[in-house]
This record gives structure tokens, sequence and C-alpha cells, in this order.
């Protein structure tokens, strides 16, 4: 077999068998991986949740994980946010030519090895292979079902004015790692992504109470975004307290240097929770003693006032508006 | 908080003087004071003016088109500050140009501009030479650092301007300023000085909480004394003085020129540009660059703006046509401009 | 008008200096500032080391505000 992925191995012949069968049967194997059109799955017991996602990352691989990884955490972590257990995922690659083996080995194993931790199974995938150029190294698309427990009703549209905000750790470290590891602007620092399965953390939250409202994960846009949109979905206003936010030193000397705010920065191992006050010390500490959410932490309360805006309470006690992200960041001078 | 800033706070709270119109001149400032929610601390009678002292702010519509055609009609690499991608110029901004092919790069610094040139020899690479007295030297080290490696595929695009004919041109929209702390790190202080002989009053101000706060409680203050004053309240980076390695460097690469501000208009002497002798640097003779006449909106108000003649809210386009996310004048595009930060931060509402 | 970053100097070489903000390193011309040393903080703007910051800004501010009163 050559040590690069080539045309062939996307053709549907023998070279895609002997790829399928020494690199992703080799990794992914479970009872319910199938080598069908189709797996067939028993049903769980509760509703299900299913969701679907998309990953294309530059560069494919950032210390602390690669595309892989991220593949697999963000959509079970897109089912946890719904109170579902992630049980299945199927996986679409596209593999641009020339892609090296050894590489994609890499990959397949980080996700098999995260879906593992998450207890989710791979049921079936699809490997299709883009001439030179047509795609950036590897993108992968990942579907998840999983089921939902019962008694939550997560939704974006549930905060209530009392709420607490939570985030589940320092915030950013994806996005700054992800800008450090383009090496663009000549920046160290010891950074590592966040990127992390987290139906542990959720987990523990519904153990403790099932009385949490909201939980989102801050993927694109960041803390910012997910505030605002719930803030809207919600028709309430988050007062967020700028002081109490988590940042690592790391994250917040490079945004310092480049003029960006670690709030509009991706995290990919981070929540935002919304959940009534009479639960959020006990929400904060069933979190604080579980893997991926050691760092939890209160940010904020949610009040009736100013619908759907994000006030920000500043480190002198003045209040503002926390700007809304308008799309690419960019580092600035002025 | 620190004693400093409770004093300086008490100070700003209690002040029950007349009415005082403070123009804070530099862009990062306005950004600040919106981040800080500095104003929610002043008495009403008290108002800020957030002045032209973004450099994208003042950058006009032809130079963007300048950038543009560099870009598609010349096959230039466009190197650029990250601030100045999304400001519209007459037809399309730079995001626009790299959406129909142009190469458009962002850095961190024009010295990194150099590296690209350097590294990619097949290209011309010009660096879009935007600023005041503070960044004028970072572009104008680009230019000694391609000299000196002798490359012949670098070249600034300028728009370098200077503050002092702008504090001419203010004179009268604010009775004091709030001194840009990093130009006159540069500089030093004595132009701002010079201007106590004119009736002009400001102080030098730095940019964390404390700072801010220090200096509008001078300004305050001072104020009441009925006389012109200067103060430098950011004295552990500005010096009388100056950095004199800085000022000599630019005096040595670049001449005083005519410029034109966004929403100011023509300012004479008020820009800087390549000296003869660096000519095979400039953009504009090597690439011989038509004379560009940029067209803005004609209903935007980013001059009023910029002179305190007006806030955001009283422009036509303002929050309506002219949003962050499609901005049509420049004081929009900005995180530091005025209208901007009054879009983003909610103006004076909270 | 100008993003200035206080980074204190790690290293320095010929003309360029290392500067660290709270973990985040980067390289910046020392060029506009004579006999740069280990230890010093800087004002960094647009990758140019501009300025010595001589101290911080507690003591100096407090200073300034007791000139007033």
């Amino acid at each position: 077999m050559s040590d690069t992925v080539m045309l062939a191995h996307g053709a549907g012949g023998r070279q895609t068998a002997e790829l399928i069968d020494t690199v992703f049967k080799a990794h992914f194997d479970n009872p319910h991986l199938t080598a069908d059109d189709a797996a067939v799955l028993p049903r769980p017991a509760g509703p299900i949740a299913m969701t679907t996602d998309g990953f294309i990352v530059s560069p494919p691989f950032f210390p602390g994980g690669n595309i892989g990884k991220l593949s697999v955490c963000g959509t079970v972590n897109d089912l946890a946010c719904m109170g579902a257990r992630p049980l299945y995922l199927t996986c679409s690659f596209v593999i641009e030519e020339g892609f090296p083996l050894e590489r994609l080995e890499q990959v397949v194993s980080a996700m098999s090895a995260t879906a593992a931790e998450a207890g989710v199974e791979i049921v079936a995938g699809d490997t299709k292979v883009a001439g030179r150029g047509q795609v950036d190294n590897l993108f992968i698309t990942t579907t998840g079902v999983g089921e939902v427990m019962p008694g939550t009703h997560l939704a974006g549209d549930a905060a209530r004015p009392g709420d607490k905000v939570i985030v589940t750790g320092d915030i950013g470290r994806h996005g700054c790692t992800i800008l450090l590891a383009r090496d663009e602007f000549g920046i160290d620092a010891d950074v590592t992504t966040d990127c992390a399965p987290l139906w542990g953390p959720v987990k523990a939250m519904l153990d403790t109470t099932s009385d949490v409202h909201v939980i989102r994960d801050a993927t694109r846009g960041g803390v910012g975004t997910v505030l605002y949109e719930i803030a809207g979905e919600s028709s309430v206003s988050v007062e967020l307290d700028a002081e109490a936010v988590p940042v690592a030193p790391e994250v917040r000397g490079v945004c310092d240097m480049l003029g960006l705010d670690p709030l509009y920065l991706a995290c990919e191992g981070t929540m935002v929770v919304f959940a009534p006050a009479d639960v959020a010390d006990d929400v904060v500490a069933a979190l604080r003693a579980t893997d991926h959410s050691h760092g939890a932490a209160v940010i904020g309360t949610v009040s009736a006032d100013h619908p759907g805006k994000v006030i920000m309470r500043t480190s002198i006690g003045t209040r503002t508006l926390l700007p809304q992200p308008t799309g690419e960041l960019l580092p600035r001078i002025c | 908080m620190t004693g400093a800033a409770d004093k300086a706070r008490a100070i700003i709270e209690s002040y029950d003087g007349p009415a005082l119109r403070i123009m804070e001149v530099c862009g990062t400032h306005t950004h600040e004071i919106f981040r800080l929610g500095i104003r929610g601390l002043l008495p009403p009678q008290v108002r800020l003016i957030s002045g032209p002292g973004c450099p994208v702010c003042v950058t006009p519509p032809g130079f963007i088109d300048e950038a543009v055609m560099l870009g598609l009609e010349h096959d230039v690499t466009v190197c650029t500050f990250g601030d100045l991608v999304r400001v519209p110029g007459t037809d399309m901004s730079l995001a626009g140009a790299r959406s129909k092919g142009a190469r458009v790069q962002v850095v961190y610094s024009p010295l990194d501009a150099v590296d690209y040139a350097r590294d990619h020899a097949s290209e011309q690479v010009t660096f879009l030479s935007v600023g005041f007295e503070t960044t004028t030297p970072a572009n104008c080290l680009a230019v000694e650092r391609a000299d000196a490696a002798g490359l012949g595929n670098f070249s600034l695009l300028t728009a370098n301007k200077t503050m002092p004919q702008a504090y001419q041109a203010l004179k009268g929209s604010a009775d004091a300023f709030l001194y840009p702390g990093h130009v006159c790190a540069i500089t030093g202080t004595r132009a701002e000085e010079d201007l106590v002989g004119q009736g002009v009053s400001g102080v030098v101000c730095g940019f964390t909480a404390p700072e801010i706060m220090c200096a509008l409680a001078i300004i305050l203050r001072r104020s009441q004394e009925g006389r012109p004053f200067f103060a430098n309240a950011y004295p552990r980076v500005v010096t009388r003085e100056g950095n004199k390695g800085a000022q000599g460097l630019v005096a040595r690469l670049m001449e005083p020129c005519d410029a034109t501000w966004r929403g100011l208009g023509e300012i004479p002497g008020s820009g800087m540009r390549l000296r003869d002798a660096y000519a095979a640097y400039d953009a504009r003779r090597k690439f011989d660059l038509p004379h560009v006449e940029g067209r803005s909106n004609p209903a935007c108000r980013c001059g009023d703006v910029l002179r305190g003649a007006c806030t955001p809210h009283d422009c036509p386009l303002f929050g309506k046509v002219c949003t962050p996310q499609h901005p049509v004048g420049a004081c929009m595009v900005s995180g530091e401009g005025a209208c901007s930060a009054y879009y983003q931060y909610g103006g004076e509402q909270l | 008008m100008c993003v200035g970053l206080p980074a204190k100097v790690v290293r320095v070489q010929e003309g360029t200096a290392v500067v660290d903000a709270t973990g985040a390193q980067r390289e910046v011309s020392a060029e506009l500032l004579d006999d740069l040393e280990p230890g010093e903080y800087v004002m960094v703007h647009a990758g140019v080391a501009i300025s010595r910051i001589t101290s911080d800004d507690e003591d100096e501010t407090d200073a300034l505000l007791e000139e007033l009163s």
C-alpha cells in the first residue's frame, strides 16, 4: 500500500477496501460498525437527539488535538448540550489526494480514542478522495445520535431572569491555539486547545439537578456569541461580570498583542450553562469535580431588562454593552 | 482598584462645575473609554467627543481604491494591518478585492511585510502604510530594512498623518483634549505644551482605567482654574523629548505633505510621504498610480462626528444602512470608530 | 489610535528583542531604543518597541493626583 492517499482510494475498488480495512475498521472496531449500506441499531428508551457538523480546520494538527478529535467532540458536545447521552456517530471523509496515510491514521486513531472516552460508537462511514488543491488536507463531517435523558428540557429559549450564567472552564483556548498554529503573527505561547468530549460534565450537572435551563457549547464566535444567541432566543439580557470570566494568562497575552477579545475566540471543550440561582452553586461544584470542567465559574446573571442584550459589568464597576462580534477576527493596531 | 483610581473617580463623580466638552483624539481611547464604561461615571454636563484619531477612520476611500487597484490590476500582494481589511472604498473593500482574487495578507507589523517580501521574491509586495506618529516609525523601519536587504519587490502605499495640524483644525471643537499617549511617546509633548499659548488645553493620557480616570480628573479640576493648561498624565511612557531615534528615522526617510482626512477634508502639511531618495519604495511612483478621487456616501456624517459637531445618532445612516456588518462610513468600520463604538456599546444609553 | 502592549524584555539581540506579555512572546524591533536590557518593560506598537516604561502606573497616578489637591 502506498504511503499517501491516492485518487484510487476513493474509487470504490480494491484500494478503497484496503484503506477501509487497514485504517478505518482497525480503529473503529465495535459491534455496530457496519460493512453494509446502513447500520441497524437498537432503539433507545428515550427520545433521540440527532445532529450533524462539518469540520474544516487549518492546520489539521495543532497542540492538544487534531481534526479527528475535533470532529468527534463537536458532534458529541452538540448532543450533550441537549441533555442527550451520545450513542452513535457516522463520519464522512473528504481527503485531498497526497495526504499522508500516517497522518490519516493519527486522525482516525484520535477519533477512536475520543469516541471511546465519550462512550459513543462510530457505526458507519464514507470516504471520498478529491484531487490535489480541491480540499485543504481533509474535511470530516460527523453525524451523531443520542438519547435524551428523562426529565431534561434544555433549549436556547429557556433562560429566565434570575438564572446564573456559568462557563465550564477558561475560555478562548481553541481559537488561540489555531491562531498560533497558523504562525501568521510570529507569536509564541504555551497554549493548547480545550477540545474535549463534554458528556461527562453534562451528566454530572444533570445528575445534580434536572433544573438546568440552557447548555450551549461556545464554538465559533466564542462565549460572547453564545451569550447574544441565548439573550435573543430567550428575550432576556445577560449581565456579564467581566472580571469573573476565566481566561488563561497566555491567552490574554496573545489577545492583548493582537487587539482581540477572548470572549470571541472559539472554544471546543467549554460550554455556557444557564441555571436557576438556587442550584448554580451545586452545578458549579459538580462541574469542578468532573474532568474537562475543573475550571467552571459563574460569570453572570440573567435579567429581564434590555432583552436581547449582553451587558458587561466592567473592572471599575460601570456597565456597558458587550460588543457583538462582526465576523472575521482581525488583529488590529488601532 | 487603586488608591489613585478611587481618588480620580471621586473627583469625576463629584464634579459640579460648568459644562465641558472633552475630545479624545485617539481611537484607542475611544475604544477603552467605551469598553470600561467610563462615560457612565461622568456627570451629565461633561461630554466626551470622539475625535479623528483612528487612522482607519480618517483614511479616505481613494486610498482603499488605490490599494484595490494594486491588488487587482497590478498583481501586487497587499500587506495590511487587519484594521483596514473591511474599510469601504468607492466600489469595494480589500475583503471584496480578496474575494475577487487579490492577494491580501494581514500582518501584525510592517516588518513582517518585509519578511514576506523576502520570502516571496517573485511577488511585488506593498504595505499599506497608515497611522499617526506612533506607527510611522515602524513603517520607516520597514523601508530601511528592505533597503538594507536590497529588496526590489517591497514598497509602501503611504497615508501617514500627523496630529499637530489636526489639533489646529479641531481647535474650538472641545474645551480640552485627551492627548494620545502613544503618539506623544514618539513625538514628546512640546507641540501640546505650545498649544497652551493658543488657548488650547489638554492632558496626555494613558490607556488603563486608572490612567484614563486620572487624566479626566485633572481636566475637570484644572478647567476650573480658568486658564489654559497642559499636563502629562502618562509620564511612565511619555517624556518631554519623546523618542529621538524614532523622530530622526522618520525625518530621514519622510517629508511632510498635504493630506486628505476622511470627514475633515484636506489639511495642509498633515501627511507624510517618502522622500525622493526612497522613491523606489513608494508604491504610487513605482506603479505610476493615477490620482484617485474616491467617493463616499454623501449622506454620511462621519466628518461631523469626527469634529464632535454631531453624535452618531444624528446621522441618517447610523444603525440603519450603516452598521458594523455593512459599514458605509469609516467611523463604523474600525472598532475604534466613534460610530462603531456607539453602535456596539449602545452609546450613552445604558 | 495606537494599541500599545506593555511587555517585558526577555532577550536582546542586535536590533531586536523578544518581549513577553503574560506568557505570549514575540520578537520585536529594538532599533528605536538604545541599550535595552532584559528585565526592562517596554511599550510595543506594531512590532516595534517605541518607549521604555519607567514605573508602574499606580505610583505615578497617585503622585499626579496629589499635585491637584
